[in-house]
């Protein structure tokens, strides 16, 4: 389903995209090259005749594909105003909304070929509202599943807008049905107004044969706060672009980062924070596994702009290697024009402690066993920063059950 | 009844930073049966330590000559993790920190790696059985869900291995300085948790330079280690003697031409040697 039936500004911007597209030249990832991935390309497909399967999952919000399968609030939710719709819905029922926020504050279409790309292509999209002073308690969980069943283009876009004084919790899961190669193009603009709250979590687990382009951006209005909890869990190729635009005064943006690389996987994550604001707080931390013959870059960008008196900025960038054919790269990028601020980091590329594997080893703990205990360690530091055991837990799991697979070989 | 053999060992250490290679063990034989306790004591600098990390199989330590053997059966070839399922046990001199891996879960998997798939400790079970423990050695509960050793004091950790041992219950321990550093208290429990662990199934090999260790841990032999050797072994008597008359007096009576590292000697002379 592409969007059809759209207001006259939404025709107008697309086409103001479209255009751009064609001249932009694609994002750069520092260290990374990714243009063989082919990213700026719209795959020829058939006419998409798959069923929805039926088990996808009983979160919040479920999505294949370009279709919303649904959308289930509870009634708290609901009682609160809490809007959450499909963009085809948003577009006539919350045009305004859609009209003032949609690659307007927090992405700009015309960054760059991919951000333009994404609206002129657009096939898929929600719209995530928190009205002024509302506090939604329950975690808000949004399942978006890739179609891989047949070939397919997915160009995704999620605006979540945290309004005045409000505050949210979200988990942003994705995966994949089938195992068709195809591309995923998915930009999340995440708008904290003014003294606003959110927690956003992502969990990606998209198939080896998806290639995926994944756009994260915060947008802080004053003394907003986003907590970012995003497990890169992937098994295929992966660019990540993470970033932090703390715009308010005392806006503050905690970005935690756990990513695994493994098989022949090659992913790269941009995590950038600019402290555009005085007082404002930007803190990166992030930790990666790279197991097989595979690659992991981090790039972590800290950007202070002058006028940001007072700022902070600080990032940690650790990889972990565990074997001699994998590749990894933590390069912090520090860009600061303003001298009465706080700033720091930290980044190294290692390889398993032999002291700590002796250690447990000497206590008839195999080494695979070894091994992912020193792993979950390394990757302990980040992850007691999950805002809930749960969703700890639910990440442990998942790196157990990814470590176990990669290990085994 | 189990036996651990070490026959004619000979050992080097390989420092690759330095292009050092040294050999520390020249030579050493001795049998430890379970049920019975032995201290190895020496001067610094004589082999004690890397005696009991080549048993355990340290991969820094290359034997040159001879075996290590449970009931008959070889060690030498086995990994660290193999060594330790055959019932090895060393409580380290300086135990590592893991942060991000609670020492309830490393003691888990520790017991879980000697049990069949289908034969895992409960929770349950296993909770019981650290409450015990830990009221031997007086340690809160709360130190089971630090971080495995981190930001603990040279006592806690020594204490921590102790916990270990008897949860794990290896046929044999070998304890390696579990004295150093610890006040006469924390000595104390120390001895009262290794202790507990006495029975027909289990034996103990101790190293320490100080007889102080032996008035808590009975030992049924000390042996004298010196220059990669052991020289002398007696019984408790023989610690005593030692404690009074020093190293010095027994290397000059057996005649050993080494160095003491306690020796006022300067380093330059050391390598003359």
């Amino acid at each position: 389903m592409t969007i059809k039936q759209v207001p006259d500004w939404f025709t107008k911007r697309q086409a103001a995209a479209a255009k751009a597209a064609a001249s932009l030249p694609m994002p750069t990832f520092e260290r990374f090259d990714f243009h063989r991935w082919a990213l700026d390309t719209v795959a020829e497909v058939p006419a998409d005749t798959t069923a929805v399967p039926t088990d996808l999952g009983d979160q919040n919000v479920v999505t294949f594909g370009d279709q919303t399968v649904h959308v289930q609030l509870s009634a708290a939710m609901q009682a609160q105003g809490v809007i959450v719709e499909d963009l085809q819905t948003a577009l006539t029922a919350h045009s305004d909304l859609v009209e003032k926020y949609l690659m307007t504050t927090a992405v700009k279409y015309d960054e760059d070929r991919l951000t333009a790309f994404n609206l002129a292509h657009l096939n898929h999209g929600l719209l995530i509202y928190v009205p002024a002073n509302v506090q939604v308690d329950e975690t808000l969980q949004v399942l978006m599943v890739q179609n891989s069943l047949t070939t397919t283009n997915y160009f995704g876009h999620v605006l979540v807008i945290a309004d005045r004084s409000s505050s949210v919790k979200i988990l942003q899961q994705l995966e994949t049905r089938g195992d068709q190669a195809n591309h995923f193009h998915l930009i999340t603009e995440v708008l904290a107004l003014e003294n606003s709250h959110i927690e956003f979590t992502g969990l990606d687990l998209l198939h080896q044969n998806t290639t995926a382009y994944l756009n994260r951006r915060g947008y802080l209005a004053d003394d907003a706060k986003i907590d970012w909890a995003l497990g890169v869990f992937n098994n295929g190729q992966t660019i990540a672009d993470f970033d932090s635009d703390l715009r308010g005064k005392g806006s503050d943006s905690e970005v935690n980062v756990v990513a695994l690389s493994g098989g022949k996987q090659r992913q790269c994550i941009d995590t950038r924070v600019t402290n555009f604001a005085p007082h404002s707080t930007g803190n990166i931390a992030q930790r990666g596994v790279i197991l097989g013959s595979s690659e992991l870059v981090f790039n972590g960008i800290g950007q202070i702009i002058k006028g940001a008196h007072g700022a902070r900025a600080n990032q940690e960038n650790r990889v972990l290697m565990l074997s001699d054919k994998a590749h990894g790269d933590a390069n912090p990028i520090l860009l600061i024009d303003e001298n009465d601020v706080l700033a720091g980091h930290a980044a190294s590329v290692g390889r398993v402690d032999e002291h700590q594997m002796y250690y447990l080893m000497s206590r008839g703990i195999s080494k695979p066993v070894a091994q992912r205990l020193v792993i979950r360690g390394f990757l302990g530091d980040v992850l007691v920063k999950l805002p809930s055991e749960q969703l700890r837990d639910r990440m442990i799991a998942v790196i157990e059950g990814k470590l176990k697979n990669e290990l085994a070989n | 009844m189990s036996f651990l053999e070490v026959k004619d060992l000979h050992v080097r250490i390989n420092d690759p930073e330095n292009e050092d290679t040294r050999e520390i063990l020249k030579g050493v034989n001795l049998t430890i049966k379970t049920g019975e306790t032995h201290a190895i004591m020496g001067p610094n600098g004589t082999g004690k330590s890397t005696l009991s990390e080549t048993i355990m199989g340290n991969p820094n330590y290359e034997i040159t000559q001879g075996d290590i053997l449970i009931d008959g059966q070889s060690l030498v070839k086995l990994p660290v993790d193999e060594r330790a399922r055959a019932g090895l046990f060393l409580a380290m001199q300086y135990p590592v920190e893991i942060k991000g891996i609670t020492n309830l879960e490393f003691m888990r998997a520790a017991i879980n790696a000697r049990r069949d798939d289908d034969d895992q400790m409960s929770i349950r079970e296993f909770l019981a059985e650290l409450d015990r423990n830990l009221a031997v050695l007086n340690m809160s509960e709360s130190m089971t869900r630090r971080y495995l050793n981190e930001g603990f004091s040279g006592g806690e950790k020594k204490r921590n291995e102790i916990l270990q041992l008897m949860m794990i219950k290896p046929k044999f321990a070998i304890l390696d300085e579990i004295d150093s550093g610890l006040d006469i208290d924390a000595l104390q429990v120390v001895a009262k948790g290794v202790n507990a662990m006495a029975s027909p199934d289990f034996g103990t090999l101790m190293i320490t330079h100080y007889q102080r260790l032996l008035n808590y841990i009975k030992p049924d032999f000390v042996h004298v280690m010196m220059d990669g050797r052991i020289v002398k072994t007696g019984d408790a008597q023989l610690a005593v003697k030692l404690e009074a008359e020093g190293y010095a007096g027994l290397r000059d009576e057996l005649g050993i031409k080494a160095k003491l590292v306690d020796d006022d000697v300067t380093e330059a002379d050391a390598d003359d040697d």
